[in-house]
C-alpha cells in the first residue's frame, strides 16, 4: 500500500538543489493548503495534490460527510469530511486577541461534527478525554443531545494522553464504533500517524478536540479553529441568540484550494432547525455588534 | 519463665523479639502457596504462633508454637499419581511432595493425611513414628487411639481435669458414656472427639474465594520468558473455555497464578463486563497483563481459576444487516472494546451517561458502568427538551466569581474569572433552580421542614468577545447586617 510522507508537498530532488538556501522554508505541513511562499510552480504542486488526492480517496474509501454548509462542503474533498480520516478542531482565540477561556464552540462544534457521523452510521460514538487543567469540566449530556443521542456515547476519561490516544485507536479498530473522539492537550506525530492509519484502515471518522491551539500537526485531513462570535440579539433585547462561531479551516489536505489563505466563516447554530448556517458578514458583523454595543451602554449609564 | 531468669540460668542464650505479623504474613504465604494442591486451603485457627503476642499461647509456645495449615485435598490426589489401590497413592504422593518442597524451602514441617481435619491436626502433631502421619482410610478410630488427649485441640482447664482423671489418651475416652461427659465437660470433648472420628461435620473456611472452575499446568522445567507463560496462558485458557461450554457458563473475572520456584506465587485477574467464553477474546485481554507478571527466578506451575461465572448460553444469533439491534446488545464488538479499555483505565473510566430525573444540573447526568443498559431511545432528548439552554461543558464544581453589577437583581455586567474581566454584553435568565428538598443533604441531615430550599439563579451571559458563560448566584440579593451583599457568583458550565 503506497504511503504519503510529508515529504510529499516538497519539491523534487532537481528543485531542491537549486534552491537548497531556501528549503529550509520550503512549504511546512501546516501551511494553508494553497500557501505559496515556495518557489514550486503551481502546476506542479497541482499535480502532487492530484496525486495525493487520488491516494486518499482510494484509501478512505470514497466517503465523506458533508457538514450541511454548502459553501464549505465546497472546498473539501469529495464535498464533506472524509471518514476514515483524522480531523482536529481546536478552541481558537477570541476577536480581542485574548486567549480563549474556554472551548465552549469547539466542544459544540465537535459535537455538531459527531452528530453528522452519528446520523450516517448506527454505532457506539466514542469519547475519550483526559480532564485537564484545574478544573475539570466533562461535556455535558444535556446539551449535547442537540447534535446525537448521549445514549450512544460511551465516555472514557484516562490520566495519560498516551492512553487517550490509546483508547481512540482501539475504538477506531471495534466495527461497533461510528465516531471516535480523543479531548487532549496535544497530539505528537507519531500518535496522529498512528490514529490516521488506524482510521483509515477501519473507515472511522476519529476527531481531536483541542481546549488550546497546539502546535500544528500534519497528519489531519482538516484542522478547523473554533471561536465563538458575539451573538445577534432580539432588536431592542439584550438577549443571547443563536450561538456564533468563528469557523477557520486552517488546514485542507486533498481539498479543493479556497481564495483566501485560511478560509473563514461566521456561521450560526440553530437550536430549533438543528442546523449550520452561515451568516453574512457584511449585514450582521462586527460593526452590527458594536452597534448594539454602545446601546447596551448608553442603557447602562442612563 | 521471664527472660532475666532465663538468661541467669544460660547465660549465652540467644534471643529475638517475637514478630508475630511477620509471622502471620509469613503463614499466610505458604498458604498461598499451598494452593497448588488445592483451592482449599485454610490457617488453622489453633496454630500456637498465630495467638495473641504476650498471651500463655505465645509464652509457652503451645507444642512447639507451630502454626499450622489445613488442605481439604478431595479430589485433587489424583493429579499427583495412581496405583493399583485407588486414590491412595496420589495421597501418598502429593503428602510427600508437599513436605519435599516445604523442606527444600528450610522449613520444618509435619504434615498428616486423614479423613477429618481433626484426625490429622492430631497425627501431624502427636504422631510418634513417621509410618503413623498418613492414616489410612476409615483407619482414624485406630490410629488417634494412642495419642494423648492434647490432640482434641482441647483448652487447657479441661485438659488438666482428663489428666487428673486419668484420661491420658484419647482412646481412653472411647468406652466412656457420652452424656455424664457432655454433663461435666460441655460439648467441646465431644464435639472434638465427634469431629476428629468422622462422626461430625467440620467446615474449614477457606483462604480464598474457592474457584468453581481452574485449570492447572506444570513444568518439567521452570519456564520464564514472556512468551512460553503467554502460550501456557492460552493453553490453560483453552481448557477451561472447554468446562465453561460443557457447564454453560461464562467468566466475568478469572485470575492466573503464576508459582515460582523461590516459593512466591504471583497473581493477576482480568474481568469482563458480561459472560464471556470466547478464547481469542479472553486471551487478548490477559495479553494486557501477563506483561505485570513476573516470572522471578522461574515458573514451575501456573493455574487459572474462574472465581466468577455467570449462566451463559452463548453468543446470541444476530440478524443480518441488523445494525441497530447489535448494538442494543453489545455484540457489535463494543462491550469488549469496554473490557479492554476498562482493564487498563480502571471501569470507573469507562462508563455510559444516563439521564436522571433531577432539577438540578449536576445530577441530572450519571455515569453507569457499560453493563448497564444504555437509555432508551430518546430519553435523552425528552430531558432536554425540559430543560432551558445547556452549557456544553458542565464544571465539575463551581467556581466563584467576583461581579459587578448595577442593579443588584440583574445579570452583572463584569464579572473576574482567573484573572481576567469579561465585560458582559448579553445576558439571559435568571433560570430559578431550587435544591431538591426530599432529598438529604450530603452530610445525611435532612432540611428542617417549614423552610425554604436554597435557591441558585441561573443566568447565561456573553462577554464582548462572543465567549458565552452560565453563571449562578446562590441565593436571592439580600444584604447583611454589614451592609454587604451575602449572595455569591459562581461560574457553573461554558456554553457553545
Amino acid at each position: 500500500m503506497p504511503v504519503i510522507s510529508p515529504s510529499a508537498f516538497a519539491p523534487p530532488p532537481i528543485t531542491r538543489a537549486i534552491t537548497r538556501g531556501a528549503t529550509r522554508a520550503a512549504p511546512a505541513n501546516d501551511a494553508p493548503a494553497n500557501d505559496a511562499t515556495a518557489p514550486v510552480s503551481t502546476s506542479l504542486r497541482e499535480k502532487v495534490r492530484r496525486l495525493e488526492r487520488a491516494h486518499s480517496i482510494q484509501r478512505a474509501g470514497k466517503a465523506a460527510v458533508p457538514l450541511g454548509l454548502p459553501a464549505i462542503d465546497a472546498l473539501l474533498p469529495e464535498g464533506g469530511l472524509l471518514t476514515g480520516a483524522l480531523h482536529e478542531v481546536e478552541a481558537g482565540p477570541s476577536p480581542s486577541g485574548r486567549v480563549a477561556a474556554h472551548d465552549g464552540a469547539a466542544l459544540g462544534f465537535a459535537a455538531h461534527l459527531m452528530g453528522r457521523f452519528a446520523a450516517r452510521t448506527p454505532g457506539t460514538l466514542l469519547w475519550c478525554r483526559r480532564p485537564s487543567g484545574v478544573f475539570d469540566a466533562p461535556p455535558y449530556a444535556p446539551s449535547l443531545a442537540a447534535w446525537f443521542d448521549p445514549a450512544r456515547l460511551l465516555v472514557v476519561t484516562a490520566r495519560r494522553d498516551e492512553d487517550v490516544f490509546w483508547a481512540m485507536e482501539e475504538g477506531l479498530r471495534c466495527p461497533g464504533i461510528a465516531a471516535v473522539l480523543g479531548e487532549t492537550r496535544a497530539a505528537d506525530a507519531t500518535s496522529g500517524r498512528r490514529l490516521s492509519l488506524a482510521a483509515e484502515k477501519s473507515g472511522v471518522p476519529a476527531l481531536l478536540l483541542r481546549p488550546q491551539p497546539a502546535p500544528p500537526q500534519s497528519v489531519c485531513v482538516t484542522r478547523w479553529r473554533i471561536a465563538s462570535a458575539p451573538s445577534r440579539s432580539t432588536p431592542g433585547l439584550h438577549d443571547i441568540g443563536a450561538a456564533r462561531w468563528r469557523l477557520d479551516l486552517r488546514r485542507n489536505r486533498f481539498g479543493v484550494p479556497s481564495a483566501a489563505d485560511i478560509p473563514s466563516w461566521l456561521v450560526e447554530w440553530n437550536d430549533e432547525t438543528r442546523c449550520l448556517a452561515m451568516v453574512s458578514e457584511t449585514l450582521h458583523g462586527s460593526s452590527g455588534a458594536l452597534f448594539e454595543e454602545r446601546l447596551f451602554e448608553e442603557r447602562m449609564v442612563g | 519463665m521471664r527472660l532475666a531468669d532465663a538468661r541467669a540460668l544460660v547465660p549465652d542464650l540467644v534471643t529475638t523479639s517475637g514478630e508475630p505479623q511477620a509471622d502471620q504474613r509469613l503463614i499466610g504465604t505458604i498458604a498461598d502457596w499451598c494452593d497448588r494442591y488445592t483451592p482449599w486451603v485454610a490457617i488453622d485457627p489453633l496454630g500456637g504462633a498465630l495467638a495473641e503476642e504476650g498471651t500463655e499461647a505465645c509464652s509457652t509456645g503451645g507444642f512447639g508454637g507451630d502454626a499450622g495449615l489445613l488442605l481439604d485435598v478431595t479430589g485433587c490426589t489424583h493429579l499427583f499419581g495412581q496405583g493399583e489401590t485407588g486414590d491412595e497413592a496420589g495421597e501418598r504422593a502429593l503428602l510427600a511432595d508437599l513436605v519435599g518442597r516445604l523442606s527444600r524451602h528450610d522449613f520444618a514441617c509435619r504434615a498428616a493425611m486423614a479423613d477429618t481435619a481433626g484426625a490429622a491436626w492430631a497425627l501431624a502433631r502427636y504422631a510418634e513414628r513417621q509410618a503413623d502421619l498418613f492414616c489410612p482410610r476409615h483407619g482414624q478410630r485406630d490410629a488417634l487411639a494412642s495419642l494423648p488427649v492434647e490432640g482434641l485441640r482441647l483448652e487447657a482447664p479441661i485438659l488438666e481435669t482428663f489428666v487428673k482423671l486419668g484420661l491420658r489418651r484419647i482412646g481412653d475416652l472411647y468406652p466412656l458414656p457420652r452424656a455424664p461427659l457432655a454433663r461435666r465437660f460441655g460439648d467441646l470433648p465431644l464435639t472434638r472427639l465427634d469431629q476428629a472420628l468422622g462422626a461430625r461435620d467440620e467446615v474449614l473456611e477457606p483462604r480464598r474465594a474457592v474457584p468453581a472452575f481452574r485449570t492447572r499446568l506444570g513444568f518439567v522445567e521452570p519456564i520464564g520468558r514472556p512468551e512460553d507463560i503467554a502460550a501456557a496462558t492460552s493453553r490453560l485458557l483453552a481448557a477451561l473455555c472447554r468446562q465453561f461450554e460443557q457447564a454453560g457458563v461464562g467468566a466475568r473475572k478469572l485470575e492466573i497464578a503464576l508459582y515460582r520456584v523461590d516459593g512466591s506465587v504471583d497473581r493477576t485477574a482480568i474481568g469482563t463486563s458480561r459472560p464471556n467464553r470466547d478464547n481469542p477474546k479472553l486471551m487478548k485481554l490477559f495479553e494486557e497483563k501477563l506483561s505485570e507478571l513476573d516470572p522471578g527466578f522461574g515458573v514451575e506451575l501456573m493455574i487459572l481459576a474462574a472465581p466468577e461465572v455467570e449462566a451463559w448460553s452463548g453468543a446470541q444469533d444476530v440478524l443480518p444487516e441488523a445494525g441497530a439491534l447489535a448494538f442494543s446488545l453489545g455484540e457489535d464488538g463494543t462491550i469488549d472494546l469496554a473490557d479492554r479499555l476498562a482493564l487498563r483505565l480502571g471501569a470507573e473510566n469507562v462508563v455510559r451517561l444516563l439521564p436522571r430525573d433531577s432539577h438540578l444540573p449536576e445530577r441530572v447526568q450519571v455515569a453507569v458502568a457499560v453493563s448497564s443498559r444504555p437509555a432508551t431511545d430518546g430519553a435523552w432528548q425528552r430531558l432536554a427538551n425540559l430543560k432551558g439552554a445547556r452549557p456544553t461543558r458542565l464544571l465539575q464544581r463551581p467556581e466563584p466569581v467576583e461581579v459587578t453589577a448595577f442593579v443588584p437583581d440583574d445579570p452583572p455586567s463584569v464579572f473576574h474569572w482567573r484573572r481576567h474581566a469579561h465585560r458582559i454584553v448579553r445576558a439571559d435568565g435568571p433560570e430559578r433552580i431550587a435544591d431538591e428538598w426530599w432529598r438529604p443533604r450530603p452530610d445525611g441531615s435532612r432540611p428542617p421542614a417549614g423552610t425554604l430550599p436554597p435557591v441558585r439563579d441561573y443566568y447565561r451571559v456573553e462577554d464582548d468577545d462572543g465567549g458565552r458563560f452560565w453563571l449562578f448566584r446562590d441565593g436571592p440579593y439580600k444584604l447583611a447586617a454589614n451592609g454587604q451583599p451575602t449572595a455569591r457568583w459562581f461560574l457553573h458550565g461554558f456554553c457553545a
